[in-house]
């Protein structure tokens, strides 16, 4: 009995995998025949290189306890970190949508999430290789930027990072829903775009808040987005504690909202008409 | 004579276009309200990150916090002719390109260009537009600028010129769409081109001004204009820019053409 | 003098080629090896004002390829095409301004407005006066059976509905050359018949010459006096319906009713049978011995009624499409 149930469920998972494998590889396929969009990608995340070039030119960054070496290393992480969770799930749900390919999703034995979701994933290994070359670049002009991170952390920024991206798409996901009801996302992407401009550290690293509004930022999800991989990334003390219980917290209550929203768009989409 | 025909009808067209597209706009009603919301959010983070620049030193690349305010309201100038214009029929064009409806309008006796680029009209711009224009105002009263007509006259032709530079630049991103078609990234590069206008050029380090000002023309959407309104505006920066936006403009028109050549070799 | 000629017109693509599979994405990021392919090859027509033809052939045989040679999206490899003293590719206003495109498979009415705002967009872009459009539009929509329709949203009309709005918006410049590509497409046979009398119609009262392709073969054989075949981007045929059966099909169909129930095995030597009932039969016969074998038949049987035709034109098509006549 225990047995059955114990298969059951691994082959379940092992299907899953093998939806992964498939979606990753057309994934890929589909992105290199874009290749010229991969390079306006890169293009289009260097609003941390950009944030980095205007606070390295300000005597402000000293007296939040900042130099200009780890100030670039943190812009540089986080440069890396917002390459590694971008998140489009908004807007290729609204193009889904409008092109009418959510009904036959909705008839496949996968949950849709894991559709968007792996083809997320494989679009941003795609991008690694440009990623790479970006930094390398980077290094070649600014030798005096270059660091490596140590083992450890690297492993455990990949981990962040990968939570961070898990937390954005949530997000995103929960928002997407609202696509159901109105056929237009793009505003409310633009709306999202905001607190995670502001408060997300990619303007700025925390530090550099007054104290309210750092407490205010921490107690949303947004730091652990963008502030906390970078930090991690760019192996940098924390010298004010980040409460890792909140991102936890958030994680659970999204994960179930998300699920809620999901039902509540089926069933509206269903009602609709599909 | 004829001339003013030609011009009346466009005129009509573009009526006919902005009525229509301020007619589906009113059909969902949700969008007012996020679009406002989103108007103040920028606002208040953009004046907060602008706050955080001043916090050791009262200038950001010489720019006092007052002319630094005229700055911002350029770009938020810029940032509504954005969302009224630029977004909206951006994502028309890369639609039109994946599903072959471009056909019909490459088929219709008006010039296409004309008809991509200004066939949606946004009213969400509106807001962005009268906040741009108080801050300007603010930054000026504050900051006990005298402004003369001429220097007016001077600020608002550069910003023109501006406008004309992102709009090329702009439609040649549009225009690459030909090929590689995914709406998405196209506005995402237009937006990050964007921010960087959002300081005075000075405030980057030295290396990054050249290409801020030749390559990707930041300069002159936002600090240009600004330095005209208080008349510090250098002559040859202002003959720059006027160039640069001629330049860029012809090229985006010739661009287009050579990229309908393709779609017109290849589609099918 | 013909409105539309066309002479040795070729069209060749590049397509790019990709091996399955991950290493056959890798390699094709890198570099990319292209085939030409020849959709369309030396084709060559002449169509004279007020004509109505059809374009028919197989999937991917080149007939869209023509067709959009012919009002300008596609620049041809080589090879001239004239319409109406035009070069299409030059999309000249003047040009533009006498053809239209309709095809069923794309629209360009404004999905959230009623029709009527479309309309009006065209009109403006047409530079036709008010006045002059809502005469126009009255007339059409009258010709189409449209009426408050014409002010609902795009996305609540039915296929067919919105189908015949979209004609309205393309003729409504009056244009004297359509190129119609699959202009019936999904809609239901009543749908069917309402587009293709308008088109009738349409063609009677301005003399506009009409091209258009289409899988349904009651559109063509309604329509259209004229056909062109295109196979494999080369022009298979090019004259009259009636003809192309005569041509491509060696045998007639004879229906043989019988005064009494006979052994169908007795028929076999006059001709394939292809349907056999108690007193009935229909059967192919060549052409060349036809006269003979019925006079055999008539001697033979007794035979109440018999009838002669041409096999149905959809079996000659079907044969052509799968190669069977060389």
């Amino acid at each position: 009995m225990f047995k059955k149930l114990f298969t059951k469920k691994r082959s379940r998972i092992f299907n899953l995998y093998r939806v992964f494998r498939a979606l990753f590889i057309s994934q890929y396929a589909l992105m290199v025949e874009y290749r010229a969009e991969i390079a306006l990608w890169a293009i289009s995340g260097t609003l941390p290189l950009i944030m980095l070039s205007l606070w390295s030119n300000s005597q402000a960054i000293y007296s939040f306890g900042y130099n200009p070496i780890n100030l670039a290393h943190y812009f540089i992480s986080a440069f890396v970190v917002r390459q590694f969770t971008a998140v489009w799930v908004m807007v290729s749900l609204e193009e889904d949508n409008l092109e009418g390919k959510i009904s036959p999703y909705l008839l496949q034995p996968v949950p849709p999430i894991f559709r968007y979701l792996f083809s997320h994933i494989s679009e941003q290994f795609s991008r690694l290789p440009l990623v790479l070359l970006m930094i390398f670049l980077l290094f070649l002009f600014k030798p005096n930027y270059f660091w490596l991170p140590n083992i450890g952390s690297l492993i455990i920024s990949i981990g962040t990072i990968f939570i961070a991206f898990l937390l954005r798409f949530l997000i995103h996901w929960i928002f997407a829903m609202i696509c159901f009801f109105t056929d237009k996302a793009s505003s409310l992407e633009r709306l999202l775009l905001i607190p995670y401009l502001f408060l997300s550290g990619m303007i700025a690293p925390l530090e550099a808040y007054p104290e309210q509004i750092k407490q205010f930022a921490l107690l949303t999800p947004f730091p652990y987005i963008l502030y906390l991989p970078s930090k991690m990334l760019s192996s940098q003390s924390f010298n004010q504690t980040i409460n890792i219980e909140v991102l936890f917290i958030w994680i659970v209550v999204l994960s179930i909202v998300s699920v809620f929203t999901w039902r509540i768009g089926v069933k509206h989409y269903s009602a609709m008409g599909a | 004579m004829l001339r003013i025909n030609i011009i009346l009808k466009y005129l009509r067209i573009l009526f006919q276009f902005w009525s229509t597209s301020l007619s589906i706009e009113l059909e969902y009603k949700l969008n007012l309200f996020v679009e406002i919301l989103s108007t103040i959010g920028n606002l208040a983070g953009s004046l907060f990150v602008l706050s955080m620049f001043y916090t050791a030193d009262n200038t950001l690349g010489g720019w006092p916090w007052h002319s630094s305010l005229i700055i911002l309201g350029f770009y938020t100038l810029i940032e509504s002719f954005t969302i009224s214009f630029l977004q909206p029929n951006l994502s028309r064009i890369v639609k039109q390109v994946q599903n072959g409806t471009l056909d019909f309008v490459l088929l219709k006796p008006v010039n296409s260009q004309l008809w991509l680029s200004f066939r949606t009209f946004s009213p969400y711009g509106l807001p962005s537009l009268i906040v741009g224009i108080i801050l300007i105002y603010i930054g000026l009263v504050k900051g006990n600028y005298y402004v003369n007509e001429l220097s007016l006259i001077i600020s608002f032709v550069m910003f023109i010129c501006g406008l004309i530079i992102l709009y090329s630049l702009w439609f040649l991103i549009a225009s690459t769409s030909i090929w590689f078609v995914k709406i998405w990234n196209a506005n995402e590069v237009l937006r990050s081109v964007l921010i960087s206008g959002r300081y005075p050029i000075s405030a980057y380090p030295l290396a990054l001004r050249p290409i801020l000002t030749f390559l990707l023309p930041v300069a002159f959407l936002t600090t240009v204009p600004a330095q005209a309104l208080l008349g510090i505006a250098p002559f040859s920066l202002m003959m720059v820019g006027v160039t640069i936006a001629i330049v860029f403009f012809v090229f985006s028109i010739n661009f287009w053409k050579y990229a309908l050549k393709f779609y017109t070799s290849a589609s099918s | 003098m013909p409105v539309i000629r066309v002479k040795d017109l070729s069209k060749e693509y590049l397509v790019a080629d990709k091996q399955p599979g991950l290493i056959g994405t890798f390699r094709h990021f890198f570099s990319r090896e292209y085939t030409s392919i020849k959709a369309v090859e030396s084709i060559g027509f002449n169509i004279d004002r007020g004509e109505i033809v059809g374009f028919i052939g197989p999937n991917g045989a080149g007939k869209t390829t023509t067709l959009k040679m012919l009002c300008g999206l596609i620049h041809p490899t080589s090879g001239v095409v004239n319409v109406s003293g035009n070069i299409p590719s030059l999309r000249k206003y003047k040009f533009l301004k006498d053809i239209t495109l309709v095809m069923g498979q794309k629209q360009q009415l404004i999905w959230d407005l009623p029709p009527i705002d479309s309309l009006k967009v065209n009109a403006a872009v047409y530079g036709i006066p008010d006045k002059e459009a809502s005469y126009r539009i009255q007339e059409l929509a009258l010709m189409l059976d449209l009426k408050e329709e014409l002010n609902r949203p795009v996305r609540k009309l039915s296929l067919g509905q919105r189908m015949k709005a979209e004609l309205l918006a393309s003729l409504l410049h009056r244009p004297s050359i359509l190129f119609l590509d699959e202009p019936t497409l999904g809609l239901d046979v009543n749908s069917q018949l309402r587009v293709r009398d308008f088109l009738y119609n349409y063609n009677q009262k301005y003399q506009a010459t009409i091209i258009l392709t289409s899988h349904y073969m009651a559109d063509i054989t309604s329509l259209c006096k004229r056909i062109l075949v295109i196979d494999k981007g080369q022009l298979f045929y090019d004259g009259p319906l009636a003809k192309l059966t005569q041509q491509f099909s060696p045998s007639r169909l004879v229906r043989l009713e019988f005064n009494e129930q006979i052994n169908f095995s007795l028929l076999k030597h006059y001709g394939k049978i292809i349907k056999q009932d108690n007193y009935s039969v229909k059967l192919l016969i060549n052409r060349n011995d036809l006269p003979q074998k019925i006079n055999n038949l008539l001697n033979n049987f007794s035979i109440r009624d018999l009838e002669i035709a041409d096999p149905p034109i959809e079996e000659i098509i079907s044969k052509i499409y799968s190669n069977k006549i060389e």
